[in-house]
């Protein structure tokens, strides 16, 4: 900037009431409709993300309750084979793909940039195309169920039933391209949550101060941006072969069907942990503050996120010990598979340590994640079972592997989310949740969970099969059937109630102040819900539990313009200033980029032209997007 | 909040759509693994020409949409049906061995629906033998369906892919016919002349 020029407003120079109020006119949204549409601020997406999760959550665990009307007695006619493959596929592919992968992100989306201390996520517009694409994806999958062109192949779709010559139709096609807008959009967080940790931190904040749910959140989108491809060439293959008559997964033509196990799961163990570790990340951050005292072990248990994203690569041939695969291989996975368990277990004695040498506050966030410790531990056992060759031998493909892997995932990763929900909703709202409602939700959903789910791993080793919709009444799975049915409404009242709980809590909660918990991490510091500018003055770090350390007043940092906006870059591993770096305006571009993608994806479900005529449309959206604006952040 | 409502607004705009496809779904017809017998009864009262070319199909066919010809399962299972009736045998890949090709735009007996499913229950001279006895009217429907849309003009977006299996010609979504037909007539059937 030439000497001749004005220097530009800094907020060096105001009282904080004026830095204030320039920066909410700075990073006010837009209002009306188009304004929604345009919306760019991590807050505003993350609670859609959320919210949207949300809902198909409600929508799997319908088609949940479906099967288990279908299932609770023998030769039951509520649901033909054809519409039962279809809500088992839908069940998986709804939960997996747009619920638990989203609702991590989301999460992130909202969390990770008030966590590390910054005004808005790095590639807020990129952020925004995730979200759409994602609920675009969404529409997609359910509109075509309702059309009755669901999927039916399983939320796997292993070839050759999702092939071109067993799976006539668009159903296979409607997965497979679900499946590239869901990928779109996770990798379009992903590098967004990666730039924000690494470049976007309050400076101090060294990599041994980054809070343990940014750690986690860290690994995840790493693990997102490593896994991901492996499934979004497994599905564009799969559309390949089935439309223009590709050969990947066909053998006599030197194709291989066991080709796509190994992509599928290549990217399928690894999204395990990608709905696992955020749950790790939400456990430790949770923890300390209702104990009272700083997480145990904070190295052990980076090293161990860590440690488990590395080794979530090594071990997808456990899913395949069935396919008939050389005897070293099968061993090789086994002991890797089992190694997955130390880095567990790490993670499972600090968290008893914190417990064992807090005070432990029982509030709902607690609750929940005691829950988790119990219920994660019955299925991590069942996993160390499931990952030896001859115990899954005998068990795979029947109900105990199911019973195993709603012990991971809801055990895991859903018992963990809904306690962060408790924790974090008075920052997303300003509201508390109900206290009363909350325990009540805890005890219907652990009660409801362990007596619907448990039963299943008997009926697995007692010889049920996955995936059928019905059995004959000589069967011993009778009685066990109906009493798993009838606790799966134990569990859906319960999650039925937390939706209440939400819903009202939203309206009418208590008021909640900035830290109704006493947590220690920077969130916290800032007003419920946070202003679209975050903190009023960037904060700085100086040590791993700010809040707590620092007393009543955060030391901050200054010197960001106040006529555009402006966050901190600072360097990865030290925390140290290094810029100041514009953060870009609303722009409705991304909506209509990621308009022009489904256009694009949905069409060429039906024709290969699709992706040449449907290019142009989206081409012509992404150069809008990247046009000069001639807003002062275009400047360099 | 303005963007509580722009949600809202948003909601008003996506809800009609689902509900509209909802509402389609419902009315369309279902897969259904197997047709219900009244109906298949009512197929074989399909009327036929004197002569054994052309004909009427039964009314129940057109009020149950034309399923045969149309539907991406029914033709699936028609192709699955010319492998597992041995078809190729004589007519090969579609391009004919022994018997007619049925991508040369030649049909002997004509290419309606109804000829073609006469043909495989009733069978015809010089060879073609029928399979009134060994398959139901159902999968002679199928079967039908499915070697008319071999010698589609036009490709279908319900037409089959390809199989799992040697790769000899275009698959049926990919419409073979259109492409053999640049090349001229393919088959044993010189004497028929050109593709008209």
């Amino acid at each position: 900037m030439s000497e001749a020029q004005s220097v530009p407003p800094s907020d060096t120079e105001f009282e904080d009431g004026i830095v204030e109020e320039r920066l909410r006119r700075l990073w006010a949204r837009r209002r009306g409709f188009w304004g929604a549409l345009a919306a760019v601020d991590h807050k505003v997406i993350g609670r859609r993300y959320i919210a949207t999760a949300f809902v198909f959550l409600g929508l799997g665990g319908l088609l949940a309750l479906a099967m288990r009307l279908q299932l609770a007695a023998p030769e039951a006619r509520f649901i033909d084979a054809d519409r039962y493959n279809q809500i088992f596929t839908m069940h998986g592919t709804t939960m997996m793909f747009l619920f638990a992968v989203p609702v991590m992100e989301a999460m992130a989306v909202y969390l990770v940039p008030l966590m590390v201390g910054t005004r808005n996520i790095a590639f807020p517009r990129l952020n925004a195309f995730s979200y759409w694409t994602y609920v675009l994806g969404g529409i997609l999958l359910w509109v075509a169920f309702a059309l009755d062109v669901g999927p039916d192949v399983g939320w796997f779709a292993y070839v050759p039933l999702a092939g071109p010559e067993f799976s006539p139709g668009k159903r296979a096609d409607i997965w497979a391209q679900m499946i590239t807008f869901t990928e779109i959009a996770a990798l379009s967080v992903a590098v967004g949550i990666v730039v924000t940790v690494f470049k976007q931190r309050a400076p101090g904040m060294t990599l041994d101060r980054i809070p343990l749910f940014v750690w986690a959140m860290l690994v995840m989108a790493f693990l997102v941006i490593m896994a991901m491809p492996a499934i979004m060439l497994a599905s564009t293959t799969l559309i390949l072969d089935r439309l223009v008559e590709t050969q990947f997964y066909n053998p006599a033509e030197g194709g291989d069907s066991l080709l796509w196990q190994h992509l599928f799961w290549f990217f399928g163990h690894p999204e395990v942990y990608i709905i696992f570790l955020p749950a790790v990340g939400m456990v430790s951050t949770i923890l300390p503050t209702f104990c009272g005292r700083p997480v145990f072990g904070y190295l052990a248990l980076v090293m161990a996120m860590i440690a488990t994203g590395v080794l979530s690569f090594g071990l997808w041939v456990h899913h395949m010990f069935t396919v008939g695969l050389p005897r070293l291989g099968e061993s090789f996975f086994t002991a890797s598979s089992m190694s997955i368990a130390i880095p567990a277990g790490i993670q499972i004695f600090c968290w008893l340590a914190t417990l064992w040498d807090g005070r432990p506050r029982f509030q709902t966030p607690l609750l929940f994640i005691i829950g988790f410790i119990i219920t994660f531990v019955m299925g991590g056992l069942t996993g160390v079972m499931v990952a030896s060759v001859p115990l899954d031998t005998q068990v795979h493909d029947s109900y105990f592997v199911i019973a195993h892997f709603h012990y991971v995932l809801i055990g895991g990763a859903v018992f963990p989310l809904l306690g962060a929900i408790y924790y974090w909703f008075p920052k997303f709202t300003g509201r508390m949740m109900s206290e009363r409602a909350g325990k009540w939700a805890f005890g219907l959903i652990f009660v409801g969970f362990h007596m619907t789910f448990f039963p299943m791993h008997m009926l697995g080793l007692m010889g049920m099969p996955r995936r059928v919709y019905t059995y004959q009444p000589e069967m011993p799975w009778g009685n066990i059937n109906l009493f798993v049915s009838l606790s799966s409404l134990i569990l859906a009242s319960g999650f039925l109630l937390f939706f209440i709980d939400v819903v009202r809590s939203y309206r009418r909660g208590e008021e909640a102040g900035d830290n109704p918990w006493g947590a220690s991490t920077l969130e916290w510091a800032i007003a419920s819900p946070p202003p679209p500018y975050n903190f009023r003055r960037i904060p700085v770090v100086e040590s791993r539990e700010p809040l707590w350390d620092c007393g009543e007043t955060l030391p901050v940092a200054s010197g960001l313009r106040l006529d555009r906006r402006e966050l901190i870059v600072t360097s990865v591993v030290q925390g140290l200033p290094e810029a100041r770096e514009a953060s870009p305006q609303e722009c409705i571009w991304p909506f209509w980029a990621a308009l022009a993608t489904a256009f694009l994806l949905i069409w060429s479900i039906f024709s290969p032209w699709a992706v040449v005529w449907g290019s142009i449309p989206a081409a012509a959206a992404l150069i809008a997007w990247f046009w000069p604006k001639g807003t002062p952040e275009d400047e360099g | 909040m303005n963007a509580v409502k722009g949600r809202t607004v948003l909601f008003v705009v996506i809800a009609p759509f689902v509900l509209t496809g909802a509402a389609l779904g419902w009315l369309r017809e279902s897969r259904s693994y197997r047709t219900a017998p009244p109906v298949t009864a009512e197929l074989e009262t399909s009327r036929l020409l004197p002569i054994g070319i052309g004909g009427a199909p039964a009314e129940v066919y057109f009020a149950s949409g034309s399923v045969y010809e149309k539907d991406a399962y029914n033709l699936s299972q028609g192709k699955r049906l010319y492998d597992w009736f041995g078809c190729p045998a004589c007519h090969g890949d579609g391009r004919g061995k022994n018997g007619p090709s049925f991508l040369d735009g030649w049909w002997l007996y004509g290419p309606d629906m109804v000829s073609i499913m006469a043909s495989i229950r009733n069978g015809r001279p010089h060879g073609m033998p029928a399979f009134r006895d060994r398959m139901t009217e159902e999968q002679i429907w199928q079967l039908a369906g499915y070697v008319e849309t071999i010698g589609a003009y036009k490709a279908l977006i319900a037409a089959p892919s390809r199989n799992d299996g040697i790769h000899t010609r275009p698959s049926e979504n990919r419409a073979p016919a259109v492409i053999l037909f640049e090349q001229g007539p393919v088959g044993n059937r010189r004497e028929q002349g050109p593709t008209p």
